[in-house]
């Protein structure tokens, strides 16, 4: 049960006092264990002190929360108040909420709870109720979303308008997992970094295992060499390869897990999860724009993702569909815009200085490099070709990033929206409605100037706060500018 | 999409910053580089066994230090402009580069002047005016104070009339 505006304050679910020792139990297991090993080494006398210790600490630490934080819903309020000795009380307007999110873990949904963090937009700080009964937050949820849609739509003056329709629970769907999409997760490379992550972490406990050591190391190494080096070589990276593509399918399925991407309430609300679920809201008011990422392994079979970009929320940029295929990227896109030409318009490009300067810049990054290698070999003396071989490879994969990233640079304006392409290797695009600009940034540095090209950006209270348009021709800057924003500009503008 | 066939230019803001801004920059630009020259100097001289190169190294940047003090404060001087018309608030800023901000008085957010204790003793302001943006605020460096006090007037009147949340 939710309380009702008016009535007192209430407490979070009960089932709480079961999950909160859990979680105390948890963090507190090890220090716990270490220093009961350490006071059974030295004495026995102190044991009866501590097993009660033990047993009744996390039991207590787990009612106080329970205890002490109690919510009420008024008719213009939604308030929470807690703390034992320091008590503080948040409140949120109910017609300035502009997310509710719900969030469970396994502990929570083995015992039925969720997390609810209400987002009030303009501050950062949520107000987070962890945990309510899975049916109250539910009913929270929708309390709190209709009511803000309720309060923002005006009470018909004219008596022949319809009155707002009841709202249908279901909403419309945007998208669904579907499981042929899992072909995208080893082309994935973001869940790579936590692998090497997890690698780092285990290679510290590998030195410390004995059969590790310098000795085991060179009989290992005789041994490779004795047998045939590239049967052991090929092993390896299928090893490998099979590693990668079975933590990525995996990392997939638990993230991803029950997705539905649905619009309801004036909001998008995004559903996901296999073992900790997740639910968020993003409302469509605060949403002023998209952007499509198309990583290089995911553009080889066609995949891509969609974020939106919204103001008002704790991080601006949110993923709201898995690696999916391009086109569904490009439908979901084109339904949270209400436009399809920002995402499948053709980009303008910048011309051959701006090519010029792409090229530049990655060949710039690898000089650097070489000639880091060049005093390295020179150093120790090895012999020079090493150097010229570096420096071939180093340079053809400089001039093709180069020109990746000169393909994937232009921009646009389709259905008042700006359009930025960015990206060395990846292949962004990033849609910023016109209505979300609030300002703009011509950069000329003194090689730009030279050749007439400038960085524009436009600033954005959305997302990232900015979206780039780097190296276009200054009048194509000020042009497009002024396009996008009209009268902004025309104060400042000669032609 | 084509390009249009004119080409518009971003025109340079109306107002200058106060001239006294050139003998501002000259003294905290040769207070800087002093210190970074005389500390180079001193290395050179005091550390044992320097090659003679060094020293060639040293008065390198001896040189570009006066040519940073000499030039810098006079090229600045003439790139920065600002102009606040009734829609809109323009600055320009840079001497290497060059930067020019625009954002429209209805979404600016907070308009704030700072004076450190060097301006204050050539009677200079900086404002800034801030929007919704990590990325746009806008700032006008070394105005004369009183004009700051009269820009920062203005805006925050108008500002304070916008009733939207500017984002």
């Amino acid at each position: 049960m939710i309380p009702s505006p008016g009535d007192g304050w209430i407490r979070l679910s009960p089932r709480k006092l079961l999950l909160d020792p859990f979680k105390a139990v948890g963090q507190a297991i090890v220090p716990v264990v270490v220093a009961l090993i350490g006071i059974s080494r030295s004495d026995m006398r102190f044991w009866p002190f501590i097993v009660p210790i033990a047993i009744l600490g996390p039991l207590v630490l787990g009612a106080i929360p329970w205890l002490t934080t109690h919510y009420r819903l008024t008719d213009t309020q939604i308030q929470v108040r807690r703390g034992l000795l320091n008590k503080s009380t948040s409140t949120a307007p109910l017609d300035r909420v502009r997310s509710v999110d719900l969030e469970a873990s396994l502990l929570h949904r083995i015992l039925g709870l969720q997390k609810v963090e209400i987002g009030t937009g303009v501050d950062d700080d949520r107000i987070t109720l962890d945990a309510l009964a899975a049916v109250d937050a539910h009913a929270l949820r929708t309390t709190l979303l209709r009511r803000r849609e309720v309060g923002q739509v005006p009470t018909p003056l004219d008596p022949r308008e319809p009155v707002p329709t009841p709202l249908d629970h279901q909403g419309s769907l945007l998208a669904q997992i579907d499981w042929s999409w899992l072909r995208f997760a080893p082309f994935s490379l973001a869940r790579l970094v936590l692998l090497a992550g997890a690698v780092g972490v285990l290679s510290q406990f590998g030195d410390d295992l004995p059969i590790w050591n310098e000795e085991t190391a060179t009989s290992l190494w005789e041994w490779i060499t004795q047998f045939a080096l590239a049967a052991v070589a090929v092993v390896v990276a299928i090893g490998a390869l099979a590693t990668w593509v079975l933590v990525s399918v995996a990392g997939y399925v638990v993230q991803w897990w029950n997705f539905r991407l649905v619009r309801e309430h004036g909001s998008l609300h995004l559903t996901t999860g296999l073992f900790t679920t997740r639910s968020i809201t993003v409302e469509e008011a605060k949403v002023r724009g998209v952007e499509m990422t198309e990583p290089v392994l995911m553009r080889l079979v066609g995949g891509a993702e969609l974020s939106t970009l919204a103001t008002g929320v704790e991080d601006g940029v949110t993923q709201v569909l898995p690696p999916c295929p391009h086109d569904v990227a490009i439908s979901v896109g084109a339904a949270v815009l209400e436009h399809t030409g920002p995402l499948t318009d053709p980009l303008v490009a910048h011309g051959p200085l701006a090519r010029r300067r792409a090229w530049l810049r990655q060949v710039r990054a690898s000089l650097v490099l070489i000639s880091g290698v060049a005093v390295a070999v020179w150093w120790f003396d090895e012999p020079w070709w090493w150097t010229a071989v570096v420096a071939l490879v180093v340079l053809a994969v400089s001039a093709l990033a180069g020109e990746s990233s000169y393909r994937h640079l232009g921009h646009a304006l389709a259905d008042r929206h700006l359009v930025a392409g960015s990206g060395v290797l990846a292949r962004i695009r990033t849609v910023l409605e016109t209505d979300g600009i609030i300002g703009w940034v011509v950069t000329q540095s003194w090689w730009q100037r030279r050749i007439g090209l400038a960085d524009l950006t436009a600033t954005t209270a959305a997302g990232a706060e900015r979206v780039l348009v780097r190296d276009v021709r200054l009048d194509v800057a000020v042009a497009l500018a002024d396009r996008a924003t009209p009268g902004l500009l025309t104060d400042f503008v000669e032609a | 999409m084509t390009d249009t066939g004119g080409t518009p230019v971003l025109r340079a803001p109306a107002h200058q910053v106060s001239p006294r801004a050139v003998a501002f920059w000259t003294v905290s630009a040769l207070i800087g580089d002093a210190v970074l020259v005389l500390g180079a100097l001193l290395a050179w001289l005091l550390v044992p066994g320097m090659p003679g190169w060094v020293g060639l190294l040293v008065l390198l940047v001896a040189a570009l230090a006066v040519a940073h003090v000499v030039l810098m404060p006079r090229i600045r001087f003439r790139v920065h402009r600002w102009e606040v018309s009734d829609t809109a608030v323009h600055t320009r800023e840079g001497w290497i580069g060059r930067q020019s901000r625009i954002a429209p008085i209805s979404r600016v957010q907070t308009v704030d002047s700072r004076q450190g204790a060097l301006m204050r003793l050539f009677g200079l302001a900086s404002i800034t005016v801030t929007t919704a943006s990590a990325a746009g605020p806008l700032t006008v460096n070394c105005l004369d104070a009183d004009t700051a006090r009269e820009v920062v007037a203005r805006l925050t009147a108008i500002t304070a009339a916008t009733e939207d949340d500017a984002t």
